[in-house]
């Protein structure tokens, strides 16, 4: 198994008709994601590659009743009424590729998620990908064959581009994913590392966890808290950049943006130091990351 | 983008929060008809303006001038004077702290409440979360601070309202000249709803002031904020031309970013073009680790047009002195290589006069190996130092490779 992600998922794409939202929808149709619907208000009747456009969600779920799972790429200031409507019709996991959305609109739309028992991925999320089976999002590009490979390492990174230079780096060393998630790196995300930590923990196929960081924020001190209470109990590396944007002047904005650290909350040491006191191998490059792997004797060889 | 306190004090007004009289001044000159005693605040972003002299105190006439004189020739933490606030002397009686901002820990807003003055973390401060599709009062709030229960709503209306990442009063008092009798406290305890306080007719309590007030806007939400403040300086230094340009690459053009986030570092010699929000990171990190002195900071992600990084290229390169340039960037997802790399090319050859210095190229993903190909033939042809590297390289082993041949050491 793996874990959001599986043979079961079946996608929307809210803002199907958008640059991204199509390019998006043919790159999952191709790695084999079974991508049912589209929604575009407006649009409704078209089709993009092949796959039909409603004007609304509940349109598209009385067609296509089997929709678990919706992938929204729709501009920041329609951001929010998207996601609403996906948490009105109950899909269970919505994944916000979206950047820049307001943050009092994040914060609503997680309130509402978490009101309404669905789960948001996101935003500014580059995607969820379970190497050979499927993905929801831009993760991976055009083929992420070359890339992501099949295995038991599980990925949760803050950043799109970081979660696939280590899968990368994993797959050049032999060392395959059960499924890479990119949670995004705004201040406020819908799932956090411990949220994803607990699926990776009932999964069977993962054997252990990479974590990709940055400073700003409080989610992987909340990681570490969860590792350390026994929650989790297979192994995790972590990685923690932003050691140089800790020498800038306090609240320097940064292209991420949970990436800002006031005070010592949320600073580099904060991270480093809740991550080892759990137990958690720290790399030093992402580099190193491999080898951290195998000394564990988690990876696949 | 932080606000200065007579900006933030404005939002404060607008919402019916209390704030002293005040008036702004640029310079000596300007009449000041508030009456005595004063207080003048220098305008400046930075923390721990009072420890710093940045507020001074006036009880006589003749002691106004030369104090206002004082104030705008100061430097605070490294930011000029530029603008001074007078208010009138509040008598103040208790300090509290009132807040609204996010929280990642609750994962959205929170109300933070307790004594005020410096070091508020100390004191014990307590963090209450806040429903944000439904604010309601704390209840220890409205049971035992029902004075504050307008001020508390009106700033969450602030908050609200205009986009606000923090919206904060420190020091929050409750001035012991009475200006309007109090109200009555029953009357305003009511389930903590806000429309019901609100509905309850209690008039605003007068006697409770923000004294001060530090705003940061939510940049993300600008473009739906109906009111707009001018840009300010960071660093403590005015943006440089460079960021100013780099600023407006991005500007009604959405495809994209490359240039939003640019930043003119001090006494830097190697040019730095990275791609990606954590990448970009992971990069700085290493060029520091390996002894780099990097002239800039920027990152491009989002797939963005060749027009794009031809422009930020021309503005990372357009600086004096550059011993060497690093583009470099992870395995990207979906943002065009070529594209993005013949952006970077055709930037690179209007620079004058044409650099000479190493250029170090790592990247991957999408048509990174066409973009290579097209490298190679350039830098043979038109006589480009080009080092390239691919996915096969470790990302953050270039920035040693980048070290070594921009100081010319081992």
């Amino acid at each position: 198994m793996s874990v959001l992600v599986t043979e079961k998922t079946k996608v929307l794409i809210q803002g199907i008709t958008g640059k991204e939202g199509s390019k998006a929808a043919l790159q999952m149709r191709n790695y084999g994601t079974k991508v049912l619907a589209g929604v575009t208000p407006g649009k409704g009747g078209y089709e993009v590659s092949g796959i039909p456009v409603y004007n609304t969600v509940s349109e598209a779920l009385d067609n296509h009743p089997g929709i678990n799972t919706s992938f929204i790429a729709v501009p920041n200031f329609a951001a929010f009424g998207a996601i609403e409507e996906a948490i009105n019709n109950k899909i269970p996991l919505i994944n916000v590729l979206t950047e820049h959305i307001p943050i009092a609109d994040s914060a609503k739309a997680i309130a509402l998620a978490k009101q309404n028992g669905v789960r948001i991925v996101g935003p500014s999320s580059i995607g969820i990908i379970s190497p050979g089976i499927g993905k929801v999002g831009s993760i991976g590009g055009d083929d992420p064959r070359g890339v992501y490979s099949k295995g038991n390492v599980g990925i949760i990174s803050k950043s799109g581009g970081m979660a696939s230079e280590v899968s990368w780096i994993l797959t050049k060393n032999g060392i395959g994913q059960s499924t890479v998630v990119g949670i995004g790196g705004d201040i406020l995300v819908g799932s956090s590392f411990a949220d994803l930590l607990v699926d990776f923990e009932k999964d069977e196929q993962t054997k252990a966890v990479v974590l990709f960081g940055e400073i700003g924020g409080t989610y992987e001190e909340e990681a570490a808290q969860l590792i350390k209470s026994g929650k989790f109990s297979k192994k995790v590396v972590a990685f923690i950049s932003g050691l140089f944007a800790e020498k800038l002047p306090q609240g320097t904005k940064l292209g991420h943006a949970g990436a800002i650290v006031y005070g010592d909350k949320g600073s580099y040491k904060s991270k480093i130091t809740a991550l080892k006191a759990a137990g958690v191998i720290i790399a030093k490059t992402p580099d190193e990351i491999p080898e951290l792997l195998k000394q564990q004797g988690t990876s696949d060889k | 983008m932080q606000l200065f306190e007579f900006e933030g004090k404005q939002l404060f007004k607008s919402c019916g929060i209390n704030v002293p009289q005040s008036q702004l001044l640029e310079s000596a000159d300007q009449e000041v008809t508030l009456k005595l005693p004063l207080v003048l605040k220098a305008q400046v972003l930075s923390g721990k303006r009072a420890q710093a002299g940045g507020i001074l105190v006036v009880e006589k006439m003749e002691d106004l001038r030369f104090k206002i004189e004082e104030l705008l020739s100061k430097t605070i933490n490294n930011e000029k004077v530029e603008k001074v606030l007078v208010e009138q002397m509040v008598d103040v009686g208790k300090e509290y702290y009132l807040s609204f901002s996010y929280s990642t820990a609750t994962r959205g807003p929170v109300l933070t409440f307790g004594k005020g003055g410096t070091g508020v973390e100390e004191k014990g401060a307590e963090s209450f979360p806040v429903d944000p599709l439904n604010m309601t009062l704390p209840s220890t709030i409205v049971e035992h601070y029902v004075q504050f229960t307008d001020t508390i709503t009106e700033l969450w209306e602030v908050f609200t309202k205009y986009d606000l990442e923090l919206a904060e009063i420190n020091p929050l008092v409750v001035s012991t000249t009475s200006v309007i009798p109090s109200i009555s406290e029953e009357s305003s305890i009511s389930n903590g709803k806000i429309a019901t306080v609100r509905q309850g007719g209690p008039r605003n309590d007068k006697r409770v002031y923000a004294l001060d007030a530090k705003v940061i806007l939510d940049d993300d939400a600008d473009f739906r904020r109906e009111i707009k403040f001018p840009q300010r300086n960071l660093f403590g230094r005015p943006p440089t031309e460079a960021e100013i340009e780099a600023r407006k690459i991005d500007e009604g053009d959405h495809r994209g970013t490359a240039g939003s986030v640019y930043w003119d570092l001090r006494d830097g010699d190697i040019a730095v073009i990275a791609a990606g929000g954590g990448g970009s990171i992971v990069n700085m990190d290493a060029l520091v680790t390996f002894g780099g002195r990097a002239a800039n900071y920027t990152e491009h992600s989002g797939n963005p047009p060749r027009e794009k990084l031809k422009k930020l290229t021309k503005i990372v390169l357009g600086k004096p002195g550059l011993k060497g340039c690093w583009f470099v960037g992870g395995t990207a997802n979906f943002t065009d290589i070529y594209e993005t790399l013949m952006g970077f090319v055709e930037g690179l050859r209007e620079i004058k006069p044409k650099p000479a210095y190493p250029i170090v190229i790592r990247r991957g993903g999408p048509r990174d190996q066409e973009a290579f190909e097209e490298l190679k033939r350039v830098g043979r042809k038109e006589g480009f130092d080009f080092h390239i590297f691919g996915r096969e390289t470790p990302m953050t082993s270039t920035a040693k490779i980048m070290v070594e041949l921009a100081y010319g050491v081992k």
